[in-house]
């Protein structure tokens, strides 16, 4: 058998002194040969990213390899000039990135990028042989220009790119994060496909045990740059010895297993709006005549893909955006279509919004402590209950964001949104941004807070299960109407 | 703002802080130095070159040019500061209560900062030194005035750009009302950016000051300024050039200093 890749005993650090004791990667060892595939799952931070640029012969900025050696087809990358890792690129290896949005240009068409990967070797024919053999009907895309095609033909057309000069090692970052469901499927299934087919070796870089599942023989488990387990991708699954990968395994919403029971749910319905639309520009309808309710203590998971209205329908209920037609008022009957600057407060901190993304929902120049006493004026005592409400200690009350995780930043502007004590929460794809199993760790200090505060909660999500598995009650958006409105428990 | 951030600061950035404290250094100290006084005239020893007795010679009336060019940056100085703060102050609120008000007041203040734009400075300046004669508060104002709309402009586009982020928007929802939010989302967070736009005006002022006092608007002499002592001097730049550079590469070592600080941040 050929061997691709090896790693042998590669430790990377980071330069500055500060982080020598937390190697990037640590004892890092394995044999990649021709026709196999790997899998390496871990949560973010885990080095796996890190990992596939080594492997590429790439480190980053303040990077440094500390000892071991990396051998890709042959070259030892790493200790090569930028021209024998631009030949290799390509010919050699090929990466399909992560962000599928940016990976093209453009200004090009898809001809055009073909020709700039293929250089004088281009011809119409090769062209559509690898658009074919990436799913696509070849000849009526190469006039395209990449926002003329969908996430998922783009991401056909980029592992096409990187297959048409039958590379011998295939790295692919997160293959399908950015694709809906069904559409993810059927490319993970061109990719086992065309690795049966063309024997390359490949690497296939996942937070989703599911994308590995389908795609590789072989998986690798990471946590703090090290890989934790290794083994046949079945048997990983199936009898997972090491605590990090039972963890991240057990963290999978399973079907029909909820993270919170209902209870009682109150009578009298705390927000409800009535044949609301918002109207973007002259007649794009962001909203169109949706009706919605939440009653006391219910919570109201809310599903649809993206741009189908679900994040403009929490900016309506929270003040942020007006809507263009139709009434919306609380339970007292107050008007909530009056902007938010002309609401008595008591009004406004009743309805609280968590966003999605919490990297940006707090600000970089402040401490947790300043930026959850800032508007509601709570003492020291009052901040370090509602932060162990949501399992964080009061040591974090002094850190700025930059020195927190993902998942705890979110608890974090979550702790902030409950320190006004609102009737209601509304949580706009809260964990997507985050790690499954911070995911569920998340969902699940969410429940008790539910339990113990009785507030109602309208929950977004593209993710099914997840929200299934929690809310009380779906309602289902599409192109700005709501479809359907049933019990979760009933799918 | 931080002073030497990360691994090492550039060697360019070093000189650049070294040249800032040499001038500020001698703009203090001056009075207190053991010189010749600027205004002491001698016409047996006008036009000399450098001697022991005056190293960087003398001027048309026998003054001692070393002396006058370490006094010449006070009075720019004071001014520049004085406007430079008018000028931040206008600036900086104008600019983030446009973008935090938005609709018509936004529009109507933006269009009012393109006029100001519009208005050719020095031929203001000039009008306003010819009016009011030289003085010192009237010709800060007018110059804090002038160089309040460029950072008005960026004020505005940053906030305008903070407004966006999730953690203005959770402040309004938490209840925090315009100043506030001002204060404490949005300020902390644009200050580096507008801080750099008003060190850039710092040094257009004090350019312009110069120049208003190379035309004889600035101040009257025989108070020591080097745009008033390049334009008494270039009569006998011939005879003692020296008493010409000198305060040339004193005002282009200042501007050029602060400029390459902005650049570096």
């Amino acid at each position: 058998m050929n061997n691709i890749l090896s790693f042998e005993q590669v430790r990377v650090e980071a330069s500055s002194a500060k982080d020598a004791d937390f190697p990037i990667l640590d004892s890092i060892s394995f044999k990649l040969e021709q026709g196999e595939s790997l899998g390496i799952v871990g949560g973010s931070g885990s080095g796996k990213s890190t990992l596939l640029r080594v492997a590429m012969g790439i480190l980053a900025r303040g990077l440094s390899l500390a000892s071991g050696t990396v051998v890709t087809a042959g070259v030892d990358l790493l200790n090569v000039g930028p021209e024998m890792r631009q030949k290799m690129y390509g010919n050699k290896i090929a990466l399909v990135p992560q962000s599928i949005g940016e990976a093209l240009s453009p200004h090009r068409t898809i001809e055009g990028h073909f020709r700039d990967t293929l250089g004088s070797a281009a011809s119409i024919e090769k062209m559509v042989d690898a658009l074919v053999d990436s799913g696509l009907e070849g000849s009526k895309f190469l006039h395209r220009f990449p926002h003329q095609v969908s996430g998922g033909e783009r991401q056909r057309i980029l592992i096409a790119l990187a297959l048409v000069r039958s590379p011998e090692l295939l790295l692919l970052d997160e293959p399908t994060s950015a694709l809906d469901r069904d559409v993810a499927a059927e490319v993970l299934a061109t990719i086992s496909r065309l690795q049966e087919k063309r024997r390359f070796a490949l690497i296939c870089v996942s937070h989703d045990f599911e994308v590995v599942r389908r795609t590789c023989g072989q998986l690798a488990v990471m946590n703090n740059g090290r890989i934790v387990e290794r083994g046949p991708t079945d048997h990983v699954l199936t009898k997972p010895t090491d605590s990090y990968t039972k963890a991240l395994l057990d963290s999978i919403p399973k079907p029909n297993h909820r993270i919170r029971e209902s209870h009682s749910i109150g009578s009298h319905s705390v927000i409800s709006a009535n044949k609301i639309s918002v109207i973007r520009g002259t007649k794009n309808r962001v909203l169109d005549s949706v009706d919605f309710k939440v009653r006391q203590g219910e919570v109201v998971g809310v599903i649809g893909q993206s741009g189908s209205g679900k994040s403009t329908l929490l900016s309506v209920i929270c003040g942020l955006v007006s809507p263009s037609s139709g009434s919306i008022c609380n339970e007292d009957g107050f008007d909530l279509s009056i902007p938010l600057a002309k609401r008595p407060s008591n009004i406004t901190s009743a309805i609280q919004l968590v966003f999605q993304n919490p990297d940006d929902s707090l600000n970089p120049k402040r401490t947790v402590q300043q930026s959850l006493s800032r508007y509601s004026g709570a003492t020291v005592s009052q901040l370090i209950q509602v932060l162990e409400s949501v399992e964080l200690t009061s040591t974090f009350l002094s850190r700025y964001p930059s020195e927190m995780s993902g998942g705890e930043k979110q608890r974090v502007a979550i702790a902030r949104a409950l320190l006004t004590q609102p009737k209601i929460l509304l949580l706009d794809e809260v964990t997507s941004a985050l790690d499954v199993n911070i995911q569920a760790a998340v969902f699940q200090m969410l429940a008790k807070v539910q339990q113990s505060t009785k507030m109602a909660m309208v929950i977004v999500s593209h993710d099914l299960e997840l929200v299934a598995s929690f809310a009380d009650r779906l309602v289902v958006l599409k192109d700005g109407r709501a479809l359907e409105h049933g019990s979760s428990q009933l799918r | 703002m931080k002073f030497f951030p990360k691994d090492r600061a550039p060697s360019g950035k070093i000189l650049a802080y070294c040249v800032l404290v040499f001038h500020g250094a001698i703009a203090l100290l001056a009075p207190i130095l053991h010189l010749t006084p600027t205004d002491e005239q001698d016409a047996t020893t006008m036009l000399q070159g450098i001697s022991f007795d005056h190293w960087l010679g003398t001027d048309g009336l026998g003054r001692d040019v070393f002396s006058r060019v370490l006094h010449g940056g006070r009075p720019s100085l004071v001014i520049a500061l004085v406007a430079t703060a008018i000028a931040a102050f206008i600036g900086v609120s104008l600019g983030s209560f446009a973008a935090l008000a938005g609709g018509w007041i936004d529009e109507a203040l933006s269009r009012l900062i393109d006029f100001l734009l519009a208005v050719p400075t020095l031929i203001l300046l000039l009008l306003i030194a010819s009016f009011f004669g030289q003085d010192p508060v009237v010709l800060s104002l007018t110059l804090g005035l002038m160089y309040a709309p460029p950072i008005a402009r960026v004020s505005r586009a940053s906030t305008q750009i903070l407004l966006a982020r999730d953690f203005v928007r959770v402040a309004r929802l938490q209840g925090g009302n315009g100043r506030t939010i001002l204060v404490s989302e949005i300020l902390p967070n644009i200050w580096q950016v507008v801080f750099n736009e008003i060190a850039m005006q710092f040094t257009w002022i004090i350019l312009a000051f110069s120049s208003l006092s190379f035309l004889g608007l600035g101040v009257t002499p025989p108070t020591p300024e080097w745009g008033l002592m390049i334009a008494e001097a270039r009569s006998y730049m011939t005879i003692n050039p020296v008493s010409v550079i000198a305060p040339i590469c004193m005002l282009a070592s200042l501007v050029l200093a602060v400029q390459a600080l902005v650049d570096h941040e």
